[in-house]
Order: structure tokens, then sequence, then C-alpha cells
């Protein structure tokens, strides 16, 4: 699809579906865009478990080749697929058209300013209870937008998963729904690797 | 980080991903045209990686190489050592002896080894995520497992040849046993060919990798005393010319269109 055929889809309600990794996302977008990172041996169950069964889609993805692979397999799980923009970012920017950014955040600036925001887990309940972020509340990956929708922002949303997978994809969706989302670049991983505290609601079996 | 070899059978060819699996950035080394740029892309989509960059050891002679078209395809610098220069007909990002390329934690160092090619490089890597220390090196078609890479593949023009058969060799032995062999000995070596390739004489392994250390001790071309003798042993144990070389070279250095390669034999 040309540039303008995406734009003119998306103010019809389909879902520009960015699979290019968080970084490049954060950085520059399509307005509107959903950040699903793009694997050919589970994109179609990730999909499944988090995308909406009832919008239509348009894949962004870098370079071309890929974005051909992600309409297959999404067509194939039942989505449908309107198809993929034609020359990436560069085209889009060349037809003249707006970006978006997703703004980041480190876990320094979690850390040091935790009442700038209200952190947000995206992992899945299991790994929440293992460890979290002190003062972190769990919004799982796979709710539905409906339940994003629900969050409220008075605060800046500081958006946290493992690395920075899951995280985007929810902060893409809250920033779609017009919520203040922040990307927490890095993640537990960071968190962990520079020694921060974590709290556990999980005890492990006694022995 | 993340390490791949990927393995064209048919010519015992091996290509390289390599990246920072927090960065998720990577680049391919010696991408092979018989895997396609496409499979390089998709398989760096799979990790989560974007593609930043694409390393040449050297200019092939045995494969084409699709580093070309994988540059273009994701917008990112083709690297090659800048004595490339005047010899290739494209633009590339020229690279010299001991410059360093940071992927995130990923460390590589351009280690020039002239000898196979003038241009030859061989890339040192590090993973400071556990050490500065090097880890690792592609050492392309400098040292094999078990042999060396051919001094003898000329195109016969002087101009793009540059070296002759026997500077070839005598370079070739002082790049491996001056640097390479000055390496740690537990760095491994992971070459760009093995087992059945012709870019190496007949004592090439079918064993995908080394180390420093176990060349420097059983590899029999570097057993040799001096460059004489090394180069008289690398004669002597030579394998028939790959096919069509002449040709594919050409097509590696920009002289040729793609469909241009097959056909005549050299």
């Amino acid at each position: 699809m040309t540039p303008q055929e995406v734009q003119a889809a998306t103010r019809e309600g389909a879902v520009v579906v960015d699979m290019r990794p968080p970084k490049p996302f954060a950085t520059e977008h399509i307005p509107g865009a959903v950040n699903f990172q793009f694997n050919r041996a589970d994109l179609a169950d990730r999909a499944d478990l988090a995308l909406p069964r009832d919008a239509a889609y348009i894949v962004h993805a870098e370079p071309d080749p890929i974005a051909k692979v992600a309409i297959q397999i999404l067509g194939d799980a039942g989505f449908t697929v309107k198809g993929y923009l034609e020359g990436g970012l560069k085209g889009w920017k060349a037809a003249g058209l707006a970006t978006a950014a997703l703004p980041l955040l480190t876990v320094d600036d979690i850390r040091q300013r935790p009442d700038d925001f209200l952190i947000v887990d995206t992992r899945e309940g299991f790994e929440y209870r293992y460890g979290h972020i002190p003062g972190s509340t769990l919004l799982e990956w796979t709710e539905p937008w409906s339940a994003m929708a629900a969050v409220t922002d008075d605060k800046p949303l500081a958006l946290v998963c493992g690395d920075q997978v899951r995280s985007a994809y929810v902060a893409s969706v809250l920033l779609r729904l017009g919520k203040k989302a922040q990307l927490v670049f890095g993640g537990m991983a960071d968190w962990t690797e520079r020694g921060y505290p974590v709290e556990k609601t999980a005890k492990s079996v006694q022995r | 980080m993340i390490f791949k070899q990927y393995r064209f059978e048919p010519l015992a060819q091996a290509s390289y991903l390599l990246g920072c699996a927090r960065a998720k950035e990577g680049v391919i080394v010696d991408p092979s045209d018989d895997l396609g740029a496409e499979s390089y892309v998709l398989d760096a989509a799979d990790l989560g990686l974007s593609i930043v960059g694409v390393f040449e050891t050297h200019v092939h002679a045995d494969y084409v190489s699709c580093a070309r078209e994988l540059s273009e395809m994701t917008g990112t610098p083709l690297y090659l050592h800048e004595a490339a220069k005047g010899l290739v007909k494209y633009d590339f990002t020229s690279i010299s002896d001991g410059q360093v390329f940071d992927i995130g934690k990923v460390r590589i160092q351009a280690l020039h080894t002239p000898g196979h090619t003038p241009e030859h490089t061989c890339y040192l890597v590090s993973d400071r995520a556990r050490s500065d220390d090097p880890w690792f090196v592609l050492t392309g078609d400098a040292l094999f497992v078990g042999d060396v890479g051919r001094p003898d593949l000329l195109v016969g023009d002087q101009a793009l040849d540059v070296m002759d058969e026997a500077t070839r060799a005598r370079t070739q032995y002082e790049s491996i046993t001056r640097k390479l062999f000055s390496l740690p000995d537990y760095v491994e070596v992971f070459p760009g060919h093995y087992g059945g390739s012709t870019c190496g004489g007949v004592n090439m392994s079918g064993k995908v990798s080394s180390t420093i250390a176990f060349e420097k001790h059983f590899n029999l071309a570097l057993r040799q005393p001096d460059a004489a003798s090394f180069a008289q042993f690398v004669k002597d144990t030579a394998k028939p010319f790959p096919d069509n070389y002449a040709r594919i070279k050409s097509y590696n250095l920009g002289l040729i269109a793609k469909d241009e390669i097959k056909g005549a034999r050299a």
C-alpha cells in the first residue's frame, strides 16, 4: 500500500501494526501504530493472545520482505490484513506525512523519581509475583484494549516488562488510546542488573 | 550476546550474525547469495535484532556475496578494508586495521590480515557484558581449521590482483603467525570455510570452529619452520581451483552483472 492508501485506511479505523524492534518504533512511527514485534516462530500465537480480532490491520515492517512474511502469518492466523506499507517509514516521510514518538525512560529515571510516574508492569502474573519494582501495578500485556482504555493516567505511565517487547506493545496501545505512556527501555533486566530492590508477592513452596 | 554461524553446505561456506541481545542490534559478516539477503533479514528479525551493518572479510572468489543487496535492503553500511579502494566498483565504507565497532556490548575489532587477498581482514570479537578481552575471531579465508586460505586465486589482471602468488603466500604466513597467533590461546577461531571448500588445502577439517592454541599446535601448514616452506607446503597440498572463480570474483568486485557469472568456467 502507498503511504496515502495507508493513511486513508487508518482514518476508516484500520490499525497499523508496527513490527520493528521497540527502539526504532519509539524513535519514530506512524501515529496510532501498535508495536508488535515480528518473529516467525510465535507471531501467530502472540497475536492470538493480544491483538483484537475485530480490527483490520496494516503491516509496517522493515525491510519489505519481513512485511510480506508477516502478512502471510497473520492472514493464516485468521486476522484481517489489508496490506503493508511499501517503502516503510522512509516512503511515509517522503510523502510528507507526520510521525509520532514514544518517550523513552531508563530504569534510573524511575528509580530516582518514582513519584513522577505510575509504574505499570506488563509481564505475566507469575513473573510479577516472583519480583517486581516496588509500587508497580500489574497490567498483563494480553489484557483486552478495553482494559487498557480504563487505566487512569493522572501521572505519566512508565511501562515495564522483561526488556521492552511486551511493554512497548502496551505503551503503543495506550498512546493510541490517548494516554500519557512512556517506555522503560531495558526493563527488569536493567533494573535487576543495577541491583535495585524488587518486591515479591509469591512464596516458593516450603520443602 | 547473540552469535550464529550460517553454513551453506554445497560450498562449505560460513557466514555469521553477531549482535547484542540487550541493544537489539546486530551485524552480518560474509553473507552468501546462495542463502540470500532476505534470509539474513528474516533471521535477524526473528531474534529481535535490527541489522546495523554488513561486514566482508574480503572480496570473495568462490561464492557470490549478497553484501551489496543486504546493505541496500537494510539501509546500512557495507564495510570492507581500505585496500579494496580502487579494486571494487561500488561504494563501501572503508575500514582500517585496528578500527573498533561497538554494537551494544559487543565489540568488533578489525585485524588487517593480507595474504589470501590484499584487503583481507579478520574480525576479533569481545562480549563486554562478560569481559573486555577477546572471545573469538572470525578468520575469513586467512586461518581455517587445519589449513589456511589459498594464495593463488588470481584473476590474472595485475591491477586487480595487486599481489602475486608468492607475495600472497609470504604475507599470509606473516599475517597468521605474527597477528593471529599473538592473540590469547583461548580465543576461538570461526573460519569463512570448512571441510569440503576448495578455498583451502587438503588438510581442512570438517569441524567448523577451533582455537588459536589448537591451530598453533596442530595446523600442518603453520607447523612449517618459515615462510618459504609454508608457501611450498600450501602449493603441495592445494586442491583443484574453485568452480568459475574468476567470474565470481569479477561479480563480487562489481565488474560484471549477476547474470554474467554463470556459463563460462574459469
